[in-house]
């Protein structure tokens, strides 16, 4: 059947069946900038312009359009350069990963066409399609009023750091009025308090245009699924409809006779090679846990069988067709019932290697200990206990997992994958396809969001596997529903705390004890708790500190690793433990926390005893920088924190069934992995005297090849223009651990440093010979050219064409890796405003606001969309995601509206501030940034709720008849 | 997706009414999609798009606005006849994508028991009209939500509602945007009669004359138990009729 649409202008005719989506059809025909975010049409990945109006392409039928004018992002500025709302998205940061950028252009695009000077309210509106779980909404907001702007002729005003005064310090003189909040923020500008001690920079610190702008604000072909391949296969998969349950029989042979089926695996007919899934460095935690097919399955999701076939519908059809016959078993979802030794044993397989207790479902048993906590609790004045809970939660990247294995013209195995970790999946997919990693070559395309989801082997060894079964290209794609139920989570936890205090309120003995819940496999279990009770245990000075840990399987879907890792759940329990402390003791919660937070010299002595690279640590590290104190003020300050203790501000006479308030969080987080996380880098020089900069850092969309490339260019004393930014490919690109622990910018950076410093060494002698000089120390770089000290120089494409062919010929180029000794935390004071119903119990959260001291940042744009974005993500956590499950196991919720993220029309003020301070052990100044911001919101949030109600609620999250049910029992 | 065998497009209702009748194909009426194109793999279905029917117009007619079954979403809030509430109800009944393509009719159709706008239109004394090959019938909005075999064979054309009165809602939810849990509709008529229309107490959205609870079924979920719900609808209830002057 054919159907005529006029896309782009043109009228075309395409081939379509009757139950082939628009989207399926536009992708088929080559416009990439359509992409999937759910089978549902929430997400508006796939958002189209249908006669004018912004539609969900992949809800609405191809034949629909039949007749009707379709417009695409590939229509704006078709040849080079932009339009004017793309040039908007780009200068205002509203592109991380731009899976979903092409969308919201052409919601901007549909809106501004029929009105040209829309309130931001309008503009929200147009977004409401286009879930966004990266920018917060602030910046795409920004990037159309901007938009507008220039459509109609306004003058703009280029954006660009806003300096915001510092409140605290020795160079402040007097006292600060914090009561009067700023004015006239310029519109999209990133607010930055600078220090006095950092130096000045010409790239580094500059809101410079991403490195990727060009093919993600067009829409190109960048993503793992924007490739046509002849004689792709389509995999399927096939997940068990049961919590618990040996596999006792299955036979394929109606599945394999169906025509178009080229291979059906699972465990009969795959080899059965141990491993652990997390994508981290050699030797792999244990334990041991997951083989490609198993026998048993131990949670509704969990791999059963996968077919290959010519199409999705031929495979969707052959699954259904595989006959298996289950032995279900009872099923345990509770981390506490679990370890009780009386649960259903989970893993009781002969080959399970490396849980602690596997008979009671104990995968992780860890202790720590420094000085003597008993004998501190003895010593204290009053000691306080309390337990919280923290739920499970999915990333929710909106591009979900993806995978394209093939093999190449030699034979080797190409895996083309939306993932985090290239090298660690190469390194960890090589036994269980038996083959060597010579024989494979992975490569990470634009990834559309990850945070933490796509640190993971998920479905890599499965395209492998049916790669090499069929010798075809084959493709998996997971639908949003299995993105829910089968790839990863949040690690819930029951955690309790018991603090000592002493008489004038100084913390002398702090215990903390954990169960994790680490469902049907322990992928990050160890690490993830350890960050749980390295940030649970570090934030607040005390003599003795005791952690205690048990993780425990379950039959709930695997949790892993997510942004924040371990930090959210530990910080939600610390810093709603610290706020009923300070209330209890009637003092001041900034004032309580401010006595005991880590300082500067401060030492971080559990770290030692907890985390990983811990083993490799010899001596106790100290805090070495920390704005906090100013973190705090600017916080106060934009938050109008006074209002907090204003009756008549609580409680608005003319609502009367309305309480407002205000909360705090102090946030400490770490900085890559000490001892253990190496990033490496290459920079070469090219004949115009530009750069390839090739690295194995992950750039998911935080804007780290941007943040790299930005280092490089100001050793090297060019343009950022000049570096030309490869990554990730392990054929082409040193290796990098990938990203995760908040290490690109400190670890990789440094790596890109390093080797920007050799190159511009190596430069600096070609010049020194070019020049005539006695010595290439006197020689310095900058605008593109080599200065020696009399003023004498040479252009970077003169010392590029001498070095490449004229003159002792010699490659300019070098490699460094780096790995870190120390970790140095970023700070940051969280603040959050909500209005609380005493009646129906329904939160609303009225403001967000993060001062974060992350060292410098040397993309303030991007850093500051980190915090925005992070802040939504974690507002999410606090408020109202969670991952329901009937008795059976089964998740209720598995699509986005009954999983409820936040979308653009009904954001809170969020306001990000970013405290400078001089890190000398990091790049530039540099800390981490992109985890902390996922820290404080809930616990704010929760706090703020006790401010509002008096009511202080210790399980998230604070959805309506939890928060009610909280009010009826104060 | 739905499993979806053909598609027709027919030119006329009453070739529309002839393929619902065909005992050759199992027709169901597609209308924006958004519902029918997104229900899990399922039976093989046939779909009859009405986009050719002309059926998107809004036409007042005295007190009352007579709007077409294919009327979108967006369409329906943007109009100068739509009075206020209901506008920001077809707002808040689906985000800008899916409100492009969403249509009255479909919306009907679907009696989702969350749908804020049905709870809307049924506090403004909706009727639908259902052609059947027999002739046009008028029903009743809150008895074709009630007993939905009522529709049989036959096509949605149209909504039709009074306009008058004054009206408000209240709703719980657990975001500013979210589908709430329980919401409230409440409206005084323009003869002074008062309506209720609550989501989240029942299987579909429920119209309560006087606003009496009893008899409603709340289907617990995850968000909200059936208790739960029940005191949400009492405080809800007594919210829209006290902003309304209404005794609560």
């Amino acid at each position: 059947m054919k159907l005529t649409v006029t896309v782009n202008g043109i009228e075309r005719n395409f081939a379509y069946q009757p139950h082939e989506s628009l989207k399926a059809v536009l992708r088929r025909e080559g416009y990439y900038s359509v992409r999937f975010g759910s089978e549902t049409g929430e997400t508006g990945a796939a958002a189209v312009l249908l006669d004018g109006r912004l539609v969900s392409a992949e809800i609405l039928l191809a034949a629909q359009a039949d007749g009707h004018a379709v417009d695409t992002v590939e229509a704006l500025a078709p040849g080079r350069g932009f339009d004017p709302i793309q040039e908007a998205f780009i200068v205002t940061g509203a592109i991380q990963s731009g899976y979903s950028t092409p969308a919201m252009i052409l919601a901007a695009k549909a809106l501004l066409a029929r009105n040209p000077d829309p309130t931001e309210e309008e503009v929200r509106d147009v977004l409401t399609g286009i879930l966004d779980r990266e920018t917060g909404y602030l910046r795409p907001v920004q990037a159309i009023l901007r938009a507008a702007a220039v459509l109609r002729g306004d003058e703009v005003e280029p954006v660009e750091a806003w300096l915001v005064s510092a409140l605290t310090g020795p160079e402040v003189e007097g006292p600060t009025d914090l009561t009067r909040p700023l004015s006239d923020i310029p519109m999209g500008a990133p607010l930055v308090i600078p220090s006095p001690e950092v130096p000045e920079t010409n790239v580094v610190g500059k809101p410079e245009r991403k490195v990727d702008a060009i093919k993600l604000a067009k829409g190109r072909p960048a993503f793992t699924d924007d490739i046509e391949m002849r004689g792709m296969l389509y995999a399927k998969m096939l997940y068990s409809p049961h919590a618990h349950a040996h596999i006792v029989g299955i036979d394929d042979s109606r599945a394999r006779e169906l025509p178009g089926v080229h291979a059906v695996l699972h465990h009969e007919n795959t080899e059965r090679v141990r491993y652990a899934s997390g994508g981290q460095s050699y030797p792999n935690p244990l334990p041991y846990d997951q083989v490609s097919f198993d026998n048993k399955v131990r949670f509704v999701g969990d791999r059963v069988a996968v077919v290959a076939a010519d199409s999705i519908e031929i495979a969707e059809e052959a699954v259904g067709l595989i006959d298996v016959t289950y032995e279900v078993l009872p099923a345990v979802f509770d981390e506490l019932e679990a370890i009780t030794g009386d649960a259903p044993v989970i893993h009781d397989e002969d080959d399970m290697d490396g849980a602690h207790d596997a008979a009671r479902n104990i995968v992780h048993h860890m202790e720590a200990e420094v000085g003597d906590v008993a004998a501190g609790f003895k010593k204290a004045h009053r000691v306080f206990e309390n337990t919280y809970r923290v739920h499970q939660v999915q990333q929710c990247p909106i591009e979900p997992h993806i995978a394209i294995a093939y093999l190449d013209s030699d034979e080797r195995l190409v895996i083309r994958t939306s993932t985090q970790v290239p090298f660690h999946v190469r390194r960890m997919v090589a036994p269980l396809l038996g083959l060597p990693v010579k024989q494979i070559r992975v490569i990470k395309p634009r990834i559309g969001g990850g945070f933490g989801a796509k640190q993971e082997m998920l479905i890599e060894d499965v395209v492998g596997h049916l790669a090499l079964a069929t010798g075809r290209p084959v493709r998996l794609e997971l639908t949003r529903e299995e993105e829910f139920m089968s790839s990863r989570t949040r690690h819930p936890q029951t955690i309790t705390y018991q603090t000592g205090v002493s008489k004038d309120g100084l913390l002398v003995s702090q215990s903390m004890r954990i169960v994790g819940n680490t469902g049907a496999y322990g992928t990050h279990a160890l690490t993830v708790q350890q960050v749980s009770g390295l940030r649970g245990l570090s934030s607040y000075n005390s003599p003795n500190k005791r952690f205690d840990c048990d993780v425990a399987y379950t039959n709930i879907p695997v949790p892993g690793a997510y942004r924040g890792y371990g930090a959210p759940q530990a910080l939600f329990a610390l810093e709603s433990h610290m706020e009923d402390i300070a209330v209890e003791l009637g003092m001041d919660p900034l004032e309580f926390r401010r006595q005991n937070w880590t300082k500067v010299g401060d030492p971080l002595d559990i770290a030692t005893r907890l985390g990983e690279g811990a083993s490799d640590m010899e001596v106790v590290p100290v805090i070495t920088s920390s704005g906090l104190e100013e973190c705090v003020a600017q916080g106060e300050r934009a938050i109008g924190w006074h209002r907090r203790s204003d009756p008549e501000w609580i409680a608005p006479p003319d609502r009367p069934h309305i309480r407002r308030g205000i909360g705090f969080a102090m946030c400490m987080h770490g900085t890559a992995i000490p001892g253990l996380d190496m990033g490496a880098a290459s920079i070469k020089i090219n004949d115009d005297g530009s750069f390839n900069l090739l690295i194995g850092a992950t750039d998911l969309g935080t804007g780290a090849d941007t943040v790299l490339a930005q280092m490089a260019a100001e050793v090297l004393g060019v343009p950022l223009e000049d570096i030309v930014v490869y990554a990730a490919d392990t054929d082409m690109t040193p290796f990098d651990v990938g990203a995760y622990a908040s290490s690109t910018t400190y670890v990789s950076g440094m790596a890109v440093k390093k080797a920007a410093d050799e190159v511009r060494r190596q430069i600096t002698e070609r010049a020194a010979l070019m020049l005539d000089l006695d010595s290439a120390g006197e020689v310095d770089l900058a605008d593109r050219r080599a200065f020696a000290a009399d003023g004498k120089a040479v252009g970077l494409d003169e010392i590029a064409l001498h070095s490449l062919h004229q003159d002792q010929q010699h490659q300019i180029m070098a490699t460094a890796s780096y790995v870190s000794p120390e970790s140095p935390p970023p700070y940051a004071a969280q603040f959050a405003e909500v209005e609380v119903d005493i009646e129906t119990g329904q939160v609303t959260v009225k403001a967000l606001v993060m001062a974060v001291d992350c060292g410098v940042p040397i993309n303030p744009i991007t850093s500051a969309g980190q915090v925005e974005g992070g802040m939504i993500q974690a507002l999410g956590y606090g408020h109202c995601e969670e991952m329901a499950y009937d008795q059976a196991g089964r998740m209720v919720n598995p699509r986005f509206g009954p999983y409820k993220i936040y979308r653009a029309d009904e954001i809170p003020r969020i306001e990000a501030y970013l405290v400078q301070t001089m890190e000398k052990s990091g790049p530039f100044g540099a800390k981490a940034i992109a985890e902390i911001p996922k820290d404080g919101v809930a616990p704010a949030i929760r706090n703020a709720i006790g401010n509002a109600a008096g009511t202080w609620i210790d399980q998230l999250p604070f959805t309506p008849e939890r928060v009610f049910n909280a009010l009826q029992s104060t | 997706m739905a499993t979806i065998r053909s598609y027709h497009r027919p030119q006329s209702i009453q070739d529309a009414l002839e393929l619902m009748a065909r005992t050759d194909v199992d027709a169901t009426i597609l209308a924006g999609g958004t519902v029918v194109n997104g229900r899990p793999e399922q039976d093989p279905i046939d779909v009859v798009d009405l986009q050719e029917l002309g059926l998107d117009g809004i036409e007042p007619a005295g007190d009352h606005l007579e709007i077409g079954a294919m009327v979108r979403l967006s369409d329906l809030a943007e109009s100068y006849f739509i009075p206020a509430l209901l506008g920001e109800l077809a707002i808040r009944e689906a985000p800008n994508t899916l409100r492009n393509a969403a249509t009255v009719g479909g919306t009907v159709a679907a009696a989702d028991p969350e749908s804020e706008l049905l709870a809307g239109l049924l506090a403004f004394e909706a009727t639908v009209s259902v052609a059947q090959s027999i002739g046009t019938q008028i029903v009743p909005l809150h008895s074709l939500l009630a007993d939905r075999s009522q529709l049989g064979l036959g096509i949605i054309t149209s909504v039709t509602i009074a306009v008058g009165g004054d009206a408000t809602a209240e709703r719980t939810g657990r975001t500013p945007a979210d589908r709430p849990i329980v919401m409230a509709v409440g409206r005084r008529a323009e003869d002074g009669s008062f309506l209720v229309a609550l989501t989240g107490v029942d299987t579909t959205p429920v119209l309560l004359g006087t606003g009496d609870l009893g008899g409603l079924r709340p289907v617990a979920d995850f968000r909200g138990s059936a208790q739960y719900r029940m005191e949400l609808a009492r405080i809800l209830t007594s919210r829209v009729k006290a902003r309304l002057g209404e005794d609560a």
